[in-house]
């Protein structure tokens, strides 16, 4: 059998890939029209001006009173999609004449994590009031008016470390002082509280399908997921990725509580304001689901995201201990933390690290599909230390 | 192991070109000039490196064509010899070591690449049935091929600054054995 060429994908073998792992209807329609695109042209650089225009024609579609779009310049920061910050001149319904700071989220040609923006800009607008989270403004879903899939929301004060922290890209490593973390870490957890305990059944999640309590359905749909990426974009087959699905497989958990899952809760992916260290935004909602909060408890302790202190000991996030971090969290919500499903949600959030790592970050880095393609190259080099975690976390769960 | 040369070279020359090379200030002569020659000497190597190994063979082969017609020369003038003796030692030596490299670098990943897949492939074919024993005993002994592998990885990149401990993590030539 000739092997599939993964750059140029056949319209069957995208349908096999379809039909062989189940998964939320909007997953499955970025995943397909990745693949549908991938033979297409690499990113070429886009000029600031080529995103004004396209925002001009979305706006004149969205507004009916005459703007300005001012201050136009990237911003750098993450390693999955182009933002440009902005400032929009406007009459806000409501409000009247405002000069709104804004930031246009794009993808690139391709990411190291497909998402949807419109899974992204539904969240983000589930969370306006009840936690600190840019306000959202508007979505071009299907790329009709900008180069690529773009969200549109209010630009945030802060920063994600502070002025004299150390760390690496995407601010993986980030050392913080224990005056920095005694302010950060209750708010840390107060929101993650509320979001797990959100009722969103109030909120427009129309491109979010719910798993059905007491099945082990959301797990399925998650590994699923994670197992078609891999078979869409690995390169060089890595044997411990098949003994990791099969063992999350083997002992897949029930879901209990069908709570919001943010999926990249961690450090590095929320603003602070330095003078008062209040969070002032939580970002990068791309991967949230409709799903069990063992997934966020898992993936915010995750080694990768942490850093050790002085005495040597792991703090989560570089923000504290991960039996301090559990007992605020269950004393704060009132949410039970099953140790088994938490480690079978640990070794789920390595696998998924590992695909996009090992996997769509190799693919999109050979295509040249992305704006960043040496860093998200760069990136590659954690993958070990990232299945090794995977590795350690299978044998201590057999 | 994923990053390898070939795509950590084209990351670079596409940043180069992208991103860097238009923010540079077009008065500053010498920041443009190494700018292109960096894009030069990256596209350079980037040809360059599949081939290295087989143009040095080529020319250790050469070398030894030369080396053995040399010593077919009459020359026995005493300041001479010493030199042809020593041209005789380094000649067995070369057709020793010529000899041995015999196989491609590119056989050594391609054969690594297929016993990947081929490992993949039966822990999958496994996974697929009710053999919970046969999934156990294959899972353990991938496990502990894994655990060598990756500490190998982990140790190869050391220097990006990923691990939380990098004294924990040997240095990656106190793990590989000599050929």
């Amino acid at each position: 059998m000739q092997a599939q060429n993964k750059d140029r994908p056949s319209a069957e073998w995208i349908a096999s890939m379809r039909g062989q792992f189940q998964t939320e209807r909007e997953i499955d329609r970025v995943l397909t029209r990745k693949l549908e695109r991938r033979a297409g042209p690499g990113f070429a650089p886009l000029a600031l001006s080529t995103l004004v225009t396209g925002l001009q024609a979305m706006l004149r579609s969205r507004l009916d009173r005459p703007f300005n779009i001012k201050e136009a310049r990237w911003l750098c920061g993450g390693a999955s999609k182009l933002q440009m910050a902005f400032t929009l001149e406007w009459q806000r319904p409501g409000v009247g004449f405002e000069r709104t700071p804004m930031v246009l989220r794009m993808e690139p040609a391709e990411s190291i994590v497909e998402t949807s923006r419109l899974r992204e800009f539904q969240l983000l607008r589930a969370f306006e009031g009840v936690i600190p989270v840019p306000t959202t403004f508007w979505c071009d879903v299907d790329a009709e008016f900008l180069p690529y899939p773009a969200l549109i929301y209010g630009f945030s004060a802060g920063v994600t470390k502070p002025a004299t922290a150390t760390s690496g890209v995407t601010g993986l490593g980030t050392q913080l002082t224990p005056a920095v973390r005694a302010q950060l870490a209750p708010q840390f957890v107060q929101h993650l509280v509320a979001i797990h305990r959100h009722d969103f059944t109030k909120s427009e999640l129309t491109a979010f399908d719910m798993p059905a309590p007491g099945t082990t359905q959301c797990a399925e749909w998650g590994i699923n997921w994670w197992d078609r990426v891999w078979e869409e974009d690995c390169d060089e087959e890595v044997p411990l990725m098949r003994v990791a699905s099969a063992w999350l497989r083997r002992n897949i958990p029930v879901l209990d509580r069908v709570s919001v899952v943010h999926s990249d809760y961690r450090l590095g992916n929320f603003l602070f304001t330095e003078h008062d260290m209040r969070i002032s935004a939580w970002l990068d909602w791309e991967l949230g689901r409709l799903g069990d909060r063992h997934q966020d408890l898992a993936w915010t302790t995750s080694r990768a995201f942490g850093s050790v202190d002085v005495n040597g000991d792991f703090l989560v996030c570089g923000l504290m201990p991960e039996k301090e971090f559990l007992e605020a969290y269950q004393r704060a919500s009132g949410l039970s933390v099953n140790p088994r499903t938490m480690h079978w949600y640990k070794a789920y959030n390595s696998y998924c690290i590992g695909v996009l790592i090992l996997a769509t970050s190799y693919r999109i880095a050979r295509n040249g599909k992305t704006h960043q393609d040496v860093l998200v190259t760069w990136l590659i080099g954690i993958g070990g230390m990232i299945i090794d975690e995977l590795r350690s976390l299978i044998e201590q769960g057999n | 192991m994923q990053m390898r040369p070939e795509i950590q070279i084209a990351s670079v020359i596409k940043a180069m070109k992208d991103v860097v090379i238009p923010a540079i200030d077009p008065a500053n002569k010498l920041a443009v000039e190494q700018s292109q020659l960096i894009i030069g000497l990256l596209s350079l190597l980037s040809i360059q490196l599949p081939l290295w190994y087989r143009f040095d063979r080529d020319e250790l082969a050469r070398l030894l064509d030369c080396a053995k017609a040399l010593q077919g020369v009459p020359a026995g003038d005493a300041a001479t010899k010493p030199a042809l003796e020593r041209l005789r030692h380094s000649g067995a030596a070369a057709a020793t070591v010529l000899e041995q490299c015999r196989v491609e670098p590119d056989s050594l990943t391609a054969s690594v690449r297929e016993l990947r897949e081929a490992i993949g492939a039966l822990v999958k074919a496994v996974a697929g049935t009710k053999d919970l024993a046969a999934q156990l005993g294959i899972e353990r002994i991938v496990l502990a091929m894994s655990k060598d592998q990756l500490i190998r990885d982990r140790s190869f990149v050391k220097m990006q600054g990923w691990e939380p401990d990098p004294a924990a993590v040997p240095d990656i030539a106190t793990l590989l054995p000599p050929v």
